[in-house]
């Protein structure tokens, strides 16, 4: 056997030449569809998919630089790690343990990323107001135990407020021994989760509990995914500000408050930061378990936990001292004890002044400021160590030659304000020093400027402002430049000199404020000074400040276009207390302006007359298509014009020497500027067109995109250069600031039962919210909660910010003609609901509550929904059927009564339409006189006096006019907030009987039998008719018929043939069946020799078929290819 | 919840005001209306005007004190669907259209209001101006589908019988505005109407009016409109109204109504120099709708809208001060082209207030 020799090897026949190995790179060949059709269905569905996977575009409020940290929420039912999970976040982060965790705590996670952890304890209420502002929700899930009813009406919760992001944490895997129940656990848990989220949620496992930690790993993890973590804007959130309080301090007098005994309402400020959309002043806000507070002030704080800045900003990985930064004002942490009303700070280890290698917190930071204070405030300005911005080099020097580094730092005048006020600024620091309000100063010190004024209003647009008498200062225009021309003269050329003079008239507070915001153009404003002196002598009008003149002056409108508010407002500065002078110059006015409200101009015939002139007419060919810049004298000045700032009209351009004389202010510049941006636009064209000719023809989304950036773009651009307060009174307070909101009379209770673990949320109303009306809302009650809703019983809906109980009225659509009142919600189905309340806007998700304790057994959610509608009346219907009896009957007739009870009623119904029981349709005729209240009816058919006639009305029902907002944090047990009661609830719990109405006793009904009497017809009428109509009414036969009385018995032979014959139809029946099984069966045969012949008939068809295409497509590719060479050829021509 | 009543004294301005108090919803208190004068407390037109916002309203409470000189304005809400208002002679449509226009587009149900009285007189924008420059303003703002205003009577003063319906659709929200380039004048209309007397009137003013701006554009069609019998009205009298529009759709507007004792001619002339006068002062928006663009940058969404134009009248100087005391809306004026003295016109923007049409219904 072994000698035998082994089988030679064979090379495989397969040609190797176009094996696997030999082929290199990507096969084209292997993905390509294999039909026409097939690629196109590919083409189509790639196409889809990519749009699915698109979402609305929708705008992000939130700034991409600086935003407000995000807020993650930790929820779960108490026992499950919700500490320990914060703890051990918070030490992943900023490398410091907390003891104590309470109210929010905030760290810097990257460099781009703050985190605001806060963690959600079990009562409702807070679940409700985490779940409206959390961005991120780590839920906890026992996975010893399982889901928990809280879960998943926290899940309810976010469903209904927006849904945030949600991660599922399963704790206390380690409880569980085996590991096959282990992987058995986390796959049940898994999919429950998924189903409840979305498919693929993410969710994560935490073993066990290390030092009182979760181990580092995992948190390490975990941690990974928040600090990458996307979030979507919701809608509500991104049309309303807000802020999650992390601090709160009462600042209400304490006198008041001992005196009040501590019942006084409070003046309270919240902190934290700004999220949402821009904060503004003048708007409410709520604070959920409180109630709706008006905001007193709203000013922006340092950045306690602020993101890392430029220096730290090289490195790829957060400096390791930026990773300590925490701001958890309520915790014992960074040596700040947050207590009601105290601040706590707590000096760790050894402490000195100067040690700045110890992190300082805000509190200890200001301490020690405060201690630093060694000289006085005259010291202070007599060294001029205060800096005009803390941008600027070069500190303030009061001496007399400041005047020229005065003049720099504000420069910025140019733009908006007339000079000649800067310079009266200049002419009045001389005498500056010996004024009175001088203490003022320091505090307005980031001016920088020594003039007198008033620090705190620095803004042009302040409504304070107002009432200062002196601060009113307004360009003049050409109307009183006559009178005041030497005067202005005088003053520019003064200012050239850089000479002090002091003038009578100290105006222009305001004008500072806004001035001194930008620091640049220096040497701009100092090269056309002789240039602007000079148009100014050739009577140029000078600039109005038209925000301050609208928005900070009591000139009138019209005192305002004419432009004479000089004189005006220096009068009424002098004579502000003389009546007398007041008087008389109103009613002129009013003489003068009685057609104001008219929108037509008065028709000025002056204007009017200028443009009579020929050359003036022509002058205006400039602004048409037409008119091109063809005049000469005129056109290189458009010319200018046009380079300098867009096409612009030219106000008095009939005024020659205007015109010529207020050139722009630097030709040559702006023009090359202009130029430059020209030649960069058009290169940024063509640099896109080359790259890519695709990408400048845009699809609707990206449209849409880029529409949204710009808009973002133009939005933190246009109040740029405004200074920081004026530009919050424009644009409110930004998201991502911190700000210090001060609240008036809020109620004590909120302050004197504070409790830092349930958030205090300051959600920003819009003006629409403040109102009150009915409101419609589509709702559903939940599948999960047991009871049905009924209507008029009290519910809890949290919707908008709000959580309050009302009483809602269900109703349905009657095909579409009326709202029809339910007693109880329908089953599986949406009803429409309405109530008395806060008005919120349509689209806004809601949810509802029949009661928000604890000890609520089964599922708490009731109902979820959706706002439709906001109205001041409610039309909802209820049905109603008055019914009454006839008690008198004609033809079609009848007289009813026991419907109405009077006349007068009877006649509102007239014409009515009644129907009785039995279905006869019938009408209200008239009222009869009596007895009272019945009336004359007809209808189609006779009635009978036993039918009952009905009118089914329908009777509008209003929602009852109840609002209790769920004041939970003014309690001192914050879950035991108890709204209205139902009857039933307060009868049971003070052991009061229900009151029986012993009409409403259900009885048992005794129907008589109805007897008919037999119809009788008299014998006398029975003989007069016909034959037919006879009634045949016959007695039954009362003796027995012939075959009755008979018995059959039957003769032998008789029996005999009986017999036989039924022999013989049984042998019959037999035959006939046997006959049928073998047709049967025959069938059977026939059928499959039928079959196989088919089938071989099929395959000779399939055969030919296959040789028809073969041949088919060798023909096509011939003529393909035929084609080919051809098209090759034409393109060669 | 009581909330802020907002304080006013005067007559002037009224309308503007309750139409800030209505869209804000905030309460409205105006006293000492006329209380100096010979005859004192709110006018017919007044009175007509506040009957025809009750109408337009579901819930509103109006106040009007025994002298009528004060007045308490409690909003509800803007309810629309079919009205019609009769106007009294004193004032024109115009007079009444403007603020239905401005509640319009944040109602709950399309407006379709009838409007009777007087067509065009010399106090208010005439019906004609509403069709061709009012409405085409609120375009730029995404409402336009719908928008419509038929003129199905004219009436002169002082015996009108004029008829126009204004249809109007709702909107959700109103668009950021941000308009910025006045362009060059392109095309210039205009409607030259005479109800009751010759129709040669007409078009001795298209002639008159042509006189002057053929000069300028080749594009230019004033039309002739001349309503017989019925559809005339009951009084005689005549006007032309001009508009001319740019390269970026902007529109100026003009018209001059006719006088007793003066030519059809000088009528023209009158409003084609009162156009050209509007075309020089330049900007995007003419002096007429400057409240009306004002109003809606306000009320669009929380983005920065900016809108270019000439000075404001006093008419808008107040309207700005009160939707600061509504809105809480402060507007950044600056000039268009500050490195130019000599040009008057301003930038305005302003942040929107996100002003979104709670009355809505969904669905």
């Amino acid at each position: 056997m072994e000698e035998r020799p082994h089988k030679a090897h064979r090379p495989s026949k397969v040609d190797k030449g176009k094996g696997k190995e030999k082929q290199h790179g990507f096969n084209e060949k292997a993905f390509a569809p294999k039909s026409g059709r097939r690629a196109d269905r590919q083409g189509r569905r790639n196409v889809e998919r990519d749009q699915a996977r698109l979402h609305v575009p929708l705008v992000n409020r939130t700034p991409d630089t600086e935003p407000p940290p995000v807020i993650v929420a930790i929820v779960g039912p108490p026992g499950v790690g919700k500490t320990t999970l914060l703890k051990s976040l918070v030490r992943r982060f900023t490398k410091q343990t907390l003891n104590d965790v309470k109210g929010p705590v905030t760290v810097v996670s990257g460099k781009k990323r703050r985190l605001t952890f806060i963690e959600c304890n079990n009562d409702l209420n807070s679940m409700i107001d985490v779940g409206k502002i959390a961005d991120l929700v780590l839920l906890m899930i026992d996975g010893s135990f399982g889901f928990e009813m809280e879960t998943f009406e926290f899940l309810n919760i976010l469903q209904a407020h927006g849904f945030p992001k949600v991660i599922g944490i399963l704790t206390h895997l380690d409880l569980i021994k085996k590991a096959a129940t282990l992987k058995a656990t986390k796959k049940t848990l898994k999919k429950r989760f998924w189903t409840e989220i979305y498919q693929g949620a993410k969710l994560f496992y935490l073993s066990g509990v290390l030092n009182g930690r979760y181990p580092d790993t995992e948190i390490l993890n975990l941690s990974r995914f928040i600090s990458v973590m996307k979030f979507r804007p919701l809608v509500f959130r991104n049309s309303h500000p807000y802020l999650l309080a992390d601090r709160i301090e009462d600042l209400t007098p304490r006198e008041q408050v001992r005196v009040s005994k501590g019942k006084c309402d409070r003046t309270v400020t919240v902190y934290g930061y700004v999220r949402g959309t821009n904060l503004r002043m003048g708007t409410k806000v709520h604070i959920p378990g409180v109630g709706d507070l008006e905001m007193k002030s709203v000013s922006i704080l340092g950045d306690p936990c602020p993101l890392p800045d430029a220096d730290s900003e090289k490195r790829r990985k957060l400096s390791e001292k930026k990773k300590l930064l925490i701001h958890a004002p309520m915790s014992d942490v960074g040596g700040v004890v947050y207590d009601k009303d105290a601040v706590y700070i707590n000096v760790p280890g050894s402490f000195t002044r100067g040690n700045n290698d110890v992190p300082q917190g805000e509190g200890e930071q200001m301490v020690m400021d405060l201690q630093e204070a060694g000289a006085t405030l005259e010291d202070g300005v007599a060294k001029s160590h205060i800096r005009l911005f803390e941008s600027s080099s070069k500190h303030l020097i009061v001496d007399a030659d400041m005047d020229d580094d005065e003049e720099d730092t504000e420069s910025s005048a140019d733009e908006e304000a007339s000079d000649d006020q800067e310079e009266e600024d200049d002419d009045d620091e001389p005498g500056f020093e010996t004024d009175d309000d001088f203490e003022a100063v320091p505090q307005g010190a980031n001016t920088g400027r020594l003039s007198r004024r008033n620090p705190t209003r620095t803004l042009p647009v302040a409504s304070s402002s107002k009432l200062q008498p002196n601060d009113v200062d307004y360009g003049e225009s050409d109307s009183d430049l006559g009178d005041e021309d030497d005067d202005d003269l005088g003053r520019r050329f003064e200012m050239e000199d850089g000479d002090a003079l002091d003038l009578p008239d100290d105006e222009d507070e305001n004008m500072d404020g806004d001035e001194d915001g930008d620091e640049e153009a220096v040497p701009r404003w100092k090269q056309n000074l002789s240039e602007r002196a000079q148009a100014l002598t050739s009577g140029s009008r000078r600039r109005k400040d038209w925000m301050k003149l609208i928005y900070s002056s009591n000139l009138t409108p019209e005192e305002v276009v004419a432009g004479k508010e000089e004189q005006m407002e220096d009068d009424e500065d002098e004579d502000v207390d003389n009546e007398d002078f007041f008087r008389i110059k109103s009613v002129a006015k009013r003489e003068e302006d009685e057609e104001v409200d008219r929108s037509k101009e008065r028709v000025n015939s002056e204007e009017l007359k200028r443009l009579e002139d020929e050359e003036m007419l022509d002058s205006l060919r400039r602004l048409f298509i037409t008119g091109g810049s063809t005049q000469e004298g005129q056109a290189e000045e458009d010319d200018e014009y046009e380079e300098a700032g867009g096409d612009f009209e030219d106000l008095e351009a009939g005024d020659g020497a205007a015109s010529t004389s207020a050139a722009p202010v630097d030709p040559e510049a702006s023009r090359a500027a202009a130029l430059a941006a020209k030649k960069e636009e058009l290169k940024r064209k063509f640099d896109e067109q080359y790259d890519d000719p695709e990408a400048s023809k845009l699809d609707f989304y990206t449209e849409k995109k880029d529409e949204i950036s710009r808009q973002l773009q133009l939005n933190l651009d246009e109040f740029k250069d405004v200074p920081a307060e004026a530009r919050a009174l424009v644009e409110g307070y930004r998201p991502g600031a911190y700000v210090r909101i001060e609240l008036v009379d809020v109620p004590c209770e909120m302050i004197e039962n504070f409790d830092p673990t349930y958030p205090i949320v300051v959600g920003g109303l819009l003006a629409t919210e403040e109102r009150f009306g009915y409101v419609q809302v589509r709702l559903k009650r939940h599948r999960w909660f047991v009871k049905t809703l009924k209507t008029n019983d009290p519910l809890v809906f949290s919707l908008g910010w709000r959580r309050f109980q009302t009483v809602p009225i269900y109703s349905l659509d009657d095909h579409s003609i009326r709202m029809r009142m339910l007693k109880y919600t329908p089953e599986h189905m949406h009803c429409y609901a309405t109530f008395y309340g806060p008005v919120s806007l349509p689209n806004t998700g809601f949810c509802a509550f029949n009661s928000l304790g604890a000890e609520t057994p089964g599922f708490r959610v009731s109902a979820t929904g959706v706002v439709l509608d906001i109205d001041r009346s409610a039309k909802i219907v209820k049905k109603i059927k008055l019914t009454g009896v006839p008690y008198k009957i004609f033809k079609n007739t009848a007289f009813v009564k026991d419907m109405f009870t009077s006349a007068l009623e009877v006649a509102k119904f007239e014409g009515a339409n009644i129907r009785t029981v039995s279905g006869i349709r019938g009408q209200v005729k008239k009222g009869l006189s009596k007895p009272d209240g019945a009336f004359r009816a007809t209808f189609e058919d006779k009635v009978l006096m036993s039918d009952i006639i009905f009118l089914r009305a329908w009777y509008a029902i209003q929602p009852r006019k109840f609002y209790n907002p769920v004041t939970s944090l003014l309690l001192s047990n914050k879950s035991a907030w108890e709204g209205m009661r139902l009857t039933g609830q307060v009868r049971r719990e003070q052991g009061i009987k229900t009151p029986l109405n012993v009409n409403s006793t259900y009885k048992k009904i005794e129907r008589p039998e109805r007897r008919f009497n037999p119809l009788v017809v008299p014998k006398k009428l029975q003989a007069a008719l016909p034959y037919a109509s006879k009634p045949r009414a016959m007695k039954p036969q009362k003796k027995e018929t012939y075959m009755q009385k008979r018995a059959v018995v039957m003769e032998p032979e008789e029996r005999k043939a009986v017999a036989l014959m039924q022999q013989i139809r049984a042998l019959r029946k037999d035959q006939v069946a046997r006959r049928k099984e073998k047709k049967s069966e025959k069938r059977a045969e026939h059928a499959k020799k039928v079959e196989k012949q088919e089938e071989r008939k099929g395959e000779k068809v399939k055969e030919r078929k296959k040789d028809v295409m073969r041949t088919i497509g060798k023909k096509a590719k011939r003529e393909l290819d035929a084609e080919e060479g051809r098209g090759a050829k034409r393109r060669r021509t | 919840m009581a909330q802020t009543l907002i304080h006013f004294s005067g007559h002037h301005h009224l309308r503007l005001r309750l139409v800030l108090s209505i869209l804000s919803g905030k309460p409205l208190k105006i006293d000492k209306i006329r209380s100096d004068d010979k005859n004192p407390g709110l006018r017919d037109f007044e009175i007509s005007l506040l009957r025809l916002l009750e109408k337009v309203t579901n819930g509103t409470v109006i106040e009007i004190s025994v002298t009528g000189t004060a007045l308490l304005l409690k909003p509800g809400i803007i309810s629309g669907g079919p009205i019609t208002h009769d106007c009294p002679l004193s004032r024109s449509v115009g007079y009444f259209l403007e603020p239905i226009v401005l509640l319009a587009p944040f109602s709950k149900k399309p407006f379709q209001i009838t409007l009777k009285g007087i067509t065009t007189d010399d106090q208010d924008l005439s019906v004609d101006l509403f069709r061709t420059v009012t409405l085409p303003h609120l375009q730029p703002f995404g409402i336009s589908d719908g928008l419509e205003l038929r003129i199905k009577k004219r009436g002169a003063p002082p015996a009108g019988g004029g008829e126009v319906q204004f249809l109007c659709p709702v909107v959700k929200q109103v668009k950021t505005l941000n308009f910025v380039e006045p362009g060059k004048i392109k095309r210039i209309r205009g409607i030259a109407h005479a109800v009751r007397v010759s129709p040669q009137f007409s078009n001795r003013m298209i002639e008159a009016s042509r006189s002057i701006l053929n000069r300028y554009i080749p594009d230019i069609y004033l039309y002739s409109d001349v309503y017989k019998g019925e559809e005339s009205g009951k009084s005689p009298g005549y006007a032309l109204s001009l508009l001319a529009e740019s390269t970026t759709s902007v529109l100026y507007c003009a018209e001059a109504v006719s006088q007793p004792g003066v030519a059809p001619e000088d009528i023209a002339l009158q409003a084609t120099r009162a156009l050209l006068a509007e075309i020089e002062k330049g900007g995007c928006v003419d002096r007429q709708h400057q409240t009306l663009v004002l109003l809606m940058m306000v009320l669009g969404s929380e983005d920065v809208g900016r809108c270019r134009m000439g000075e404001p009248t006093p008419r808008t100087i107040q309207f700005l001060r009160d939707v600061r005391s509504f809105f809480g809306t402060s507007f950044k004026i600056a000039p268009a082209d500050p490195l130019d003295k000599e040009s008057s016109q301003l930038l305005y923007s302003c942040y929107g207030t996100g002003y979104i049409n709670a009355n809505r219904t969904l669905a």
